[in-house]
Parts: C-alpha cells; structure tokens; sequence
C-alpha cells in the first residue's frame, strides 16, 4: 500500500514538474536562465555546420546571432547567451515542443501543415528543389526521372512532391545528405534531390565540384523560416522585428554576402525578385 | 503541455497503410535475415566446438570480426562496399530490385549469425562431456554425433537467449533505414514528416514493435516447453504438467 502512494506521488510530481514549466512564456524562460537555445544542424553549409576549423557556424547560425540575439538583449535588458543544439527534421519539432530549445534556426521550410503545430517568423531565405547529378547525366529536371533511381533526404518536402507527381520514379530516402550523397557518388541512385541552395553546398563541397551539376527548374517553391513555439507571440515578435530591423538596415545582406557571395562558401547571388521580396516582408515601425 | 495530441492522424489517410507495409518490410527483412543468422550461426557455433583446430580459429575468426564492428558499419559496408565488387550487369539489376533490402539482410544476418553462434557454442559447451564419449562409444562419427545428438540438445537448451536475440534482430532491422530500407521505424518518420505529429507517429511505431516483440516471445515460450526433454532443462517445471 504504502510502495503504491509512493509510486502516485513521484508520477504526480512529474505531472506538476511537467506543467510549471510549460506554464512561463519563452521570454521568461530566456529571462530566468539568460540562455537562448537554438536547434540548428551540422551538416548543412552554409546554413548551419561545423567548418574545419571545427566552429558551429552558418548563415542561419549569424542571423540569429547577430539580429535577433541584441533584440532579446535590449528587451531583456541584459546580454543573452546563445547556446545550440543539433536538430534533425525528425527531431526539430519534438524539440521545440518539449522546451528543449526555444527556436529552430536551420534550413526549415515554412509550411500550411507544420503551422498547425509550430508558429514561423519571416521567411530569411528563398529556395526551390533542384536535382544533383554526375555531370551529362541524362536527369535534366523532373520531366525526365520516370523509372529513375532518385535519392531524398527523409523528412523533406521534396520526396514527398516527387511521391506524389512521380510515382514511377524509385524514391530512395536517407536520413542525412552524407549518406544521399555517397549513394549518388557510387551510383546506387540516379540523382539526388534537395532544395537548390543544399545541393550547391554539396557541390562546393565535394572533393571535385566540377564532377557535379545541380540541375532542373525549381519543382518546390521553399521558403525557410526560424520556427517557434506555437502561441507565442511576444517571442515571436522579437525574433521578427530582429529580422525585419536586419533587412531594413544592410545586415541582412551583409551576412548574406559572407556567406553566398562569391567569396562566399557557396556562391549562389540573390535574384533582384528574391531581394524585393524578402525586404516588402519589413512593416513600418 | 501546449502539444495538441491528434491519434486520428493514424488512421487517417495513407498512415495506416505507410504503417503496414513498415511492418511487412521489417518482418521480411528480420525473417530472411533471422534464417541467415541462425544457420551462419549453428555452422559457426558447432566448428567453435570441434576437435579440429583450423576450423575453430575459422569459426572464432568470423564471430570476432563481425560481432566487434558497429551494426550501423555494416549497413553501410553491405550497400555501398559490396555493389562495386559485382559484375556490371548483376550491379545493375541489384539496384533496380532494391539493392537496400538485400543489403538490410546481409547485414543484419551475417552481424546476427555472429552473436547467434555464440549462444550456440554456450549450449553446446554445457552439455555434458559424457555424452560426446557415450555417443562416440556407440560408433557415431564426429559428424553424426553433432548432428544426432548435441546439435539438438543444444538447440533445445538455447531457447531463452535465442529468443533474445531474435528480439534484438527484429529491433536491430530498424538501422536499415540509413540505407533507405522502407521498414517500420522509416515509416514512422515518414508519418511524422508528413503530419508534423512526432509524438503520435512514434507512439504507434512503439506500440507495433511491443506487439510484436510479445507475440514473438510467447510463441518461443510455447516452443521450449514443447521441445523440452523431460528431466533435463523443464525440471523445476516439470510438475506443472
């Protein structure tokens, strides 16, 4: 009897240990601990990776680092330390969910069915999905891969758009780019898909660029967004006005040029459309 | 929690079928490679044993080289490492009939088979040497007395760490997903990419492996009280019946 009350109770504190701290906002939480934590990749240059010099870096890493971390220091009124995680698209979500980080800053496509369980900010980036071949392969784009052998990365929107306009293609998907991109080397696969701007990454940095082409139009329209908690908005309105105040003023395309210039790790210039459109996303203050 | 929990996504559209044939791929997968396993395994098993020393350092040297190197290493040696070693023509039509599937079992057999001889190589040791000289004395051939008489007493006597590893090897199959094999654990993933409900996606991959994990080990409860020889060991059993 008494080992039995025992067992209620430890299941019932971890119920209420469970909910208290569900119960402060994200800027509480950031407030209290002095900590943002970011769910971000290491394998996906230039966004977010670990370069040689063995740094945790990337365009998605210096956006949040340098627009929207003094935005959360002057609300706060105090320096915020920034710390990362690793998050995969499997995870990123459950991460989020259980307060393990309190944003997801990577390679994210905003979409209709993950806004029903995270809430995005603007959209910092505009990509589509392209395919990476051998070069004179004869994969020019998604008219020409029925009955191909097509490497994904599992957990991308991209697989599931060639499911369901392709369906004769054989859609091979593996959980990390290392492994889709080994199996293209060998040619256990055909092609491998991905949004544009990954494949160009991949590209720069095999051992020999030159064997490969990215090619195909864009057959996905991806817009990458930092996602957040759901319900939440004062956070998110910071994290925001951090990115509109860096498109406004010329940060944005500043660390867009560190990293997608061409000095860039991977070059890939901003398209004049693009630019419009990522800087009509600023409201007036 | 603010986590909107939504059990309908499991059955709703095309979960339920991306959850079956996760199913029916795992079993195949696990099935093929379990009969692989577990004849690499007797071989081995019984040749660890013999009196014949070539063949006991042949024996060892398959269980060592492939019990002590990562599941994962294999996966990955068995799908990329192998296909370049083929012939052209055999390359081609492996990859055109899921080259990732027999690659899975390879794997997960000859990994499997490795720790299996091991569990056969423990039984066999545990019978008594008496029964080696008895059947020896009855004019039985090295041969013949493995296959008549220790082989199957020591298959009866492994039952329990059997089932073990055959448990292991079903859970195990789920590393063929970084090869790309479409099985239970990939689906899951694949329901949770499509409905962003992670929760709810790896619940019902849990709940599937438990089921079947359980039925699995039921059924090898059944077989050892069945197989059991009376008096050896049912004992502490024996007067249930």
């Amino acid at each position: 009897m008494k080992r039995r009350f025992c067992f209620w109770l430890i299941v019932l504190l971890c119920i209420s240990i469970a909910d208290l701290s569900r119960a402060e906002t994200t800027l509480e939480k950031i407030d209290k601990s002095g900590t943002l934590i970011i769910g971000t990749r290491t394998g996906s240059p230039p966004f977010a990776y670990v370069n040689k010099n063995n740094e945790w870096v990337g365009f998605s890493i210096d956006l949040v680092e340098k627009a929207i971390l003094p935005v959360l220091n002057k609300k706060l009124n105090k320096q915020i330390k920034l710390e990362k995680k690793e998050s995969a698209p499997q995870t990123r979500i459950p991460l989020l969910q259980s307060n393990a980080v309190d944003l997801i800053a990577e390679t994210m496509t905003d979409t209709q069915s993950r806004r029903d369980n995270v809430d995005f900010s603007l959209t910092f980036f505009v990509t589509g999905a392209q395919f990476l071949v051998k070069k004179g392969g004869a994969i020019k784009g998604i008219q020409t891969i029925a009955g191909k052998r097509i490497a994904a990365q599992q957990g991308s929107t991209n697989a599931k758009i060639i499911r369901e306009r392709v369906p004769s293609a054989k859609l091979l998907e593996f959980p990390d780019q290392p492994a889709a991109f080994q199996a293209l080397a060998q040619g256990q696969v055909q092609a491998y898909t991905n949004d544009g701007i990954q494949l160009a990454g991949l590209k720069a940095k095999a051992p020999k660029p030159d064997d490969w082409a990215g090619v195909g139009e864009f057959f996905s329209y991806e817009p990458y967004g930092i996602a957040m908690r759901k319900n939440d908005s004062d956070f998110r309105q910071a994290v925001n006005v951090g990115l509109m105040d860096a498109l406004a003023s010329n940060l944005y395309f500043e660390i867009y040029d560190k990293w997608f210039g061409p000095k860039g790790e991977v070059p890939y210039p901003l398209l004049p459309e693009t630019k419009r459109f990522l800087q009509m996303q600023v409201v007036p203050k | 929690m603010n986590y909107q929990l939504n059990w309908s996504i499991l059955w709703s559209g095309q979960t339920g079928g991306w959850l079956l044939n996760g199913l029916l791929t795992t079993l195949e997968i696990s099935s093929l490679a379990w009969l692989l396993a577990l004849t690499l395994g007797n071989v081995a098993g019984a040749l660890r044993t013999a009196p014949i020393p070539p063949f006991r350092w042949l024996a060892s040297a398959y269980v060592e080289f492939f019990r002590n190197v990562p599941l994962l290493v294999w996966m990955f040696f068995w799908y990329f490492g192998m296909p370049p070693l083929l012939p052209q023509a055999l390359q081609d039509w492996l990859l055109d009939h899921g080259a990732e599937f027999w690659a899975g079992v390879c794997a997960l057999g000859v990994y499997h088979g490795a720790r299996f001889s091991e569990v056969i190589r423990s039984g066999i040791q545990s019978i008594p040497k008496t029964q080696f000289e008895a059947a020896h004395s009855t004019g039985l051939t090295v041969w013949q007395t493995y296959r008549l008489i220790i082989v199957p007493i020591a298959l009866r006597l492994i039952i329990p760490p059997a089932t073990n590893e055959t448990l292991n090897l079903i859970k195990n199959s789920s590393v063929a997903l970084t090869i790309g094999v479409a099985e239970l654990t990939f689906q899951t993933r694949q329901i949770e990419t499509y409905t962003a409900k992670a929760f709810e996606a790896l619940a019902a991959g849990t709940v599937v492996y438990l089921v079947l994990c359980l039925a699995i080990s039921t059924l090898m409860a059944v077989v050892e009280r069945r197989v059991a020889i009376p008096g050896m060991i049912a004992q502490g059993n024996a007067s249930e019946f």
